[in-house]
């Protein structure tokens, strides 16, 4: 067999390929690929192509460049490969192979000549590879049996392969003169069959024609002949070994989770907060305890994130000790936390929504149900100042349940009691008292609603006398708690007055029995006060009898109203009080008073001339014209009342007689606003009209001192009049000659204040003992606005014998 | 300035602290152990301990025990509607008392009063 170096080398622009196998016919080139189909090619027939080339490339100067193979072939093996190549690839031909179908796809890319393999006969084959990756392919094919495949074949197309890849293309090169050289390989054999006919005339004839003589006799012979028997054989079956393998059994936990939609939102979140909370919790377990080991850190945080402790099984027996310790400190801390009073407090009013459920719902004049077991709406998680909807909303809700049994308490009165034929009287009913052990001991002095909740309430407690004076008191009492008061707030001495600011709905301005007016804000549970009239210079000197605060316009029409704290105190001065701050400000600041107003008081000599007033009477009350603010009335300690004008602060502008005492209440009548009221200490409530100085009407059904009186906001011909004994309500459009209701007190407590509410027909009383007994006012004559000019009407008869 | 800090009659006035003083807490909590009709009041930690109570053991035991999955599907259902949400108080009123239940993440505040006294 020709070797593979029979080739004659060319210098090729484009790749070709070497092939070191001849072939018996000359190569031709191809410069450009075909990819004849495995089936197509003519097997036997087709004129083999061959191309044989060596590649060797060779700059423009004629060096030769050409690469050096990187692998040297054996030369010896070769051949042998080569008809092993051959047999394959005829093989491979023949059952149309993987290797052929696969090179032929990758014959598309390269460029090349094809040499086929031949055979020895004139059977030849054509199939044009591509360069490398056919015989790469083939090459692979051969390996993959891998008995034959031997490297030295495999050489020279590998080398084949390295020189194609370094070969570049210019442009000149194709305007190059190529020489081609064409040589014819040798011959390969590819199959081999000798013939099985002989010639009769050849010498072998003989022997031949005997032996197949011989064959047709014995084919003759063969049946029925001993010599010839059938024998049948058996394949060995494998003997079948079983085998059997026994493993472990797969521990197989069913877990199941119910996936709820606030699951996924927490783990969502907590993917995102995770890293800022693991640290906090770290740096707060380092504040705790100085050593904490790494399991610890993990472990804590997470008892404080959601609120179960995972106890890690690391921490057995040394960790648990700490444990325990920080849960301790862990109790401690919410028992102190701020979110714990707070619900602390929720809880409490929670309570005493269910023990007070009926009388509360009487106090917002819903119908009372009787029913024990009535399910309440949800609890009460609003803040302190704004209450009022809540329980509204909350006994309607509640209001709607229906009735099951009758309630054994005897103190409720359904109102359904009510029939329509007789005259119920009207009564008080007692809803509830404000008391706690905190005011037991001291007297109810003044109370006061503030102006924007109408469900807070300011109770100043203070003795009146001089010789039981002892440190007071002014609580917030709110109707969500009626056994405790939301504020405490303690005085130095006895709390005399106290009102509500109307522009700043959270100060409270108090005043003492030693004539100081502190202003407190509510909104802050410690006692620290807001404004302190101590240092003031012009501080009362006197206990302070009544305080208010007053708006008034500044005098351009429709402007921003001011408000003054206006004081009246025992030194004989009502004494205006500017808060100097900016609107609406808060800021701790002086009390500086601009005006102060002095009275001169007649001394009571003659009581016609005015004499030069040497000695300041005490003033006691005072109450400001609700339409006209320029105009008050102001009662004093003589008994005389005196109609002042803000304008003029020296003289009045007319004097009522008619008390024989102090007079402790003046009360403007606010429908009618030429009437006013008065109560003193003579037993007597006198009914009054500003044009004349002397009584209208005269009230005096009792045999003691009468402390206190109110217009009710509801009628014109209502008030409520406190005498220690008992507390009257009048009505005159009824009677004016006895009141229409009254209600004794109990034999040690002495009633001391009363105040009707606004949004209810409710009154409350103060009394001697620190209680303010809430009273509900049933079946009274409802009267309206409207019937104000009757008022006059009732009055009318009494002014005529008067206003000679 | 005035000072309003006498603590008389049992009346804890705080002082500048921030957040409530251990003795107004204690105040609170006494209050409502003596509010008409309250049977127990039962602070719970997180780990499901009553740290106090003001009835006897067991019971505190069982309360304690059964409140725990009523408060878990009551939350679970809340917040199933609104994941924002969340509960805040939790009222079961019954024929012969009501038990209130506030459930926070550091603790959980049982009360159980009644309402027929």
């Amino acid at each position: 067999m020709p070797g593979p170096d029979g080739a004659r080398r060319l210098s090729v622009v484009r790749q070709k390929l070497r092939i070191t196998f001849g072939s018996r016919k000359q190569a031709s080139i191809s410069g450009h690929s075909h990819v004849p189909t495995s089936t197509g090619t003519a097997v036997q027939k087709a004129a083999q192509e061959h191309r044989q080339h060596d590649v060797r490339v060779f700059d423009d100067e004629g060096k030769d460049v050409t690469p050096h193979p990187l692998f040297h072939p054996d030369p010896k093996p070769a051949a042998s490969k080569q008809s092993k190549l051959l047999a394959l690839s005829d093989s491979s031909r023949a059952t149309g192979s993987v290797f052929l179908p696969f090179s032929m796809y990758q014959t598309s890319e390269e460029e090349g000549s094809s040499a086929a393999p031949h055979s020895r006969t004139s059977e030849s084959s054509r199939i044009s590879k591509s360069t490398m990756s056919i015989t790469e392919s083939m090459l692979d094919g051969i390996a993959a049996p891998g008995s034959l495949q031997d490297t030295a074949v495999s050489s020279p197309d590998v080398q084949v392969r390295r020189e194609e890849i370094k070969e570049q293309v210019t442009e000149e090169d194709l305007d190059k003169r190529v020489d081609i050289y064409l040589t014819e390989t040798e011959t390969l054999w590819m199959l081999d069959l000798p013939p099985v006919v002989v010639s009769v005339e050849s010498e072998d004839a003989a022997r031949v024609l005997e032996r197949n003589k011989m064959y047709v006799d014995v084919c003759k012979n063969r049946p029925g002949n001993d010599r010839f028997v059938e024998k049948t054989m058996q394949t060995i079956n494998g003997a079948a070994k079983n085998k059997e393998v026994q493993c472990d059994k797969i521990i197989m936990e069913d877990k199941g989770i119910v996936v709820t939609t606030w699951d996924l939102y927490d783990s969502f979140n907590t993917s995102q907060v995770e890293p800022t909370s693991k640290a906090e919790g770290s740096r707060a377990q380092a504040e705790k305890k100085s050593t904490s080991d790494m399991t610890k850190d993990e472990a804590t945080p997470a008892a404080a994130e959601r609120g179960s402790i995972t106890p890690t099984t690391i921490l057995e027996s040394a960790g648990l000790a700490r444990v325990h310790e920080e849960e301790k400190c862990h109790t401690e801390a919410t028992l102190r936390s701020e979110n714990f009073q707070q619900h602390l407090f929720f809880m409490e009013r929670i309570l005493m929504e269910n023990i007070f459920q009926p009388k509360l719902a009487a106090y917002r004049q819903f119908p009372v149900l009787t029913d024990p077991v009535v399910a309440l709406g949800a609890g009460s998680t609003s803040a302190a100042i704004k209450e009022a909807e809540q329980e509204e909303h909350d006994k309607e809700e509640m209001d709607k349940e229906e009735q099951k049994e009758m309630l054994s308490d005897p103190s409720i009165l359904s109102e359904l009691n009510k029939t329509s034929d007789e005259m119920v009287p009207p009564t008080l009913e007692q809803l509830w008292s404000y008391r706690c052990d905190l005011t037991h001991q001291h007297n109810v002095s003044s109370m006061a609603w503030s102006k924007v909740n109408l469900d807070l309430l300011a109770v100043g407690y203070g003795a009146f006398d001089f010789k039981e004076q002892k440190e007071g008191l002014a609580c917030c009492w709110s109707l969500k708690n009626p056994m405790w008061p939301e504020r405490i707030f303690h005085c130095e001495h006895g709390v005399t007055a106290l009102d509500f600011s109307m522009a700043i709905p959270n100060l409270l301005a108090v005043g003492m029995y030693s004539g100081i007016i502190v202003v407190y804000n509510v909104q802050s549970s410690d006692s620290t006060t807001e404004f302190h009239s101590g240092e003031c210079s012009a501080k009362h000197k006197g206990p302070v009898w009544q305080l208010k605060w007053v708006e008034w316009d500044t005098g351009t029409i429709g402007g921003p109203k001011r408000e003054r704290l206006i004081s009246i105190s025992a030194d004989g001065r009502i004494t205006q009080w500017l808060i100097q701050e900016g609107l609406g400000c808060i800021d701790l600041m002086k009390i500086k008073r601009t005006r102060s107003k002095r009275k001169n008081l007649p001394a009571e000599k003659e009581g016609k001339s005015k004499a030069l007033i040497s000695q300041w009477a005490a003033g006691i009350c005072f109450d400001f014209h609700p339409k006209d603010t320029n105009l008050y009335l102001a009662g004093t300690e003589e008994g005389l009342i005196h109609k002042c004008s803000r304008s003029c602060n020296k003289q009045f502008l007319k004097t009522y007689r008619g008390h024989k005492g102090p007079v402790y209440k003046v009360a403007w009548n606010p429908f009618t606003t030429d009437t006013f009221l008065s109560c003193s200490v003579d037993w007597s409530v006198i009914l009054w009209h500003q044009n004349s100085q002397t009584p209208i009407l005269t009230f005096s059904s009792t045999t003691t001192v009468v402390h206190d009186i109110m217009w009710s906001p509801k009628s014109a011909f209502t008030f409520a009049a406190a005498s220690e004994s008992r507390v009257e309500i009048w009505d005159l459009s009824t009677s004016i000659l006895d009141p229409v209701i009254t209600r004794s007190a109990d034999p040690e407590a002495k009633f001391t204040s009363v105040l009707f509410a606004k949004n209810t027909d409710c009154l409350l009383v103060g009394d001697s003992r620190g209680e303010v007994s809430v009273f509900e006012l049933q079946d009274l004559a409802a009267s309206s606005s409207a019937e104000v000019d009757a008022l006059s009407d009732v009055i009318g008869p009494a002014l005529f014998p008067v206003a000679k | 300035m005035e000072l309003g800090l006498r603590g008389a009659m049992g009346a804890c006035v705080t002082t500048f602290l921030s957040g409530p003083c251990k003795a107004e807490v204690e105040e609170t909590l006494k209050r409502i152990q003596r509010a008409k009709g309250v049977q127990g009041v039962i602070v719970v930690n997180p780990g499901g301990i009553p740290i106090r109570s003001n009835m006897d053991h067991t019971t505190t035991i069982q309360y304690v025990g059964l409140m725990n999955s009523l408060i878990m599907m009551a939350r679970s259902a809340v917040r199933n509607i609104d994941p924002r949400n969340d509960l805040s108080v939790l009222r079961v009123r019954s024929k012969k008392n009501e038990i209130i239940l506030v459930p926070e993440n550091d603790y959980l505040l049982i009360i159980i009063q009644n309402i027929n006294a």
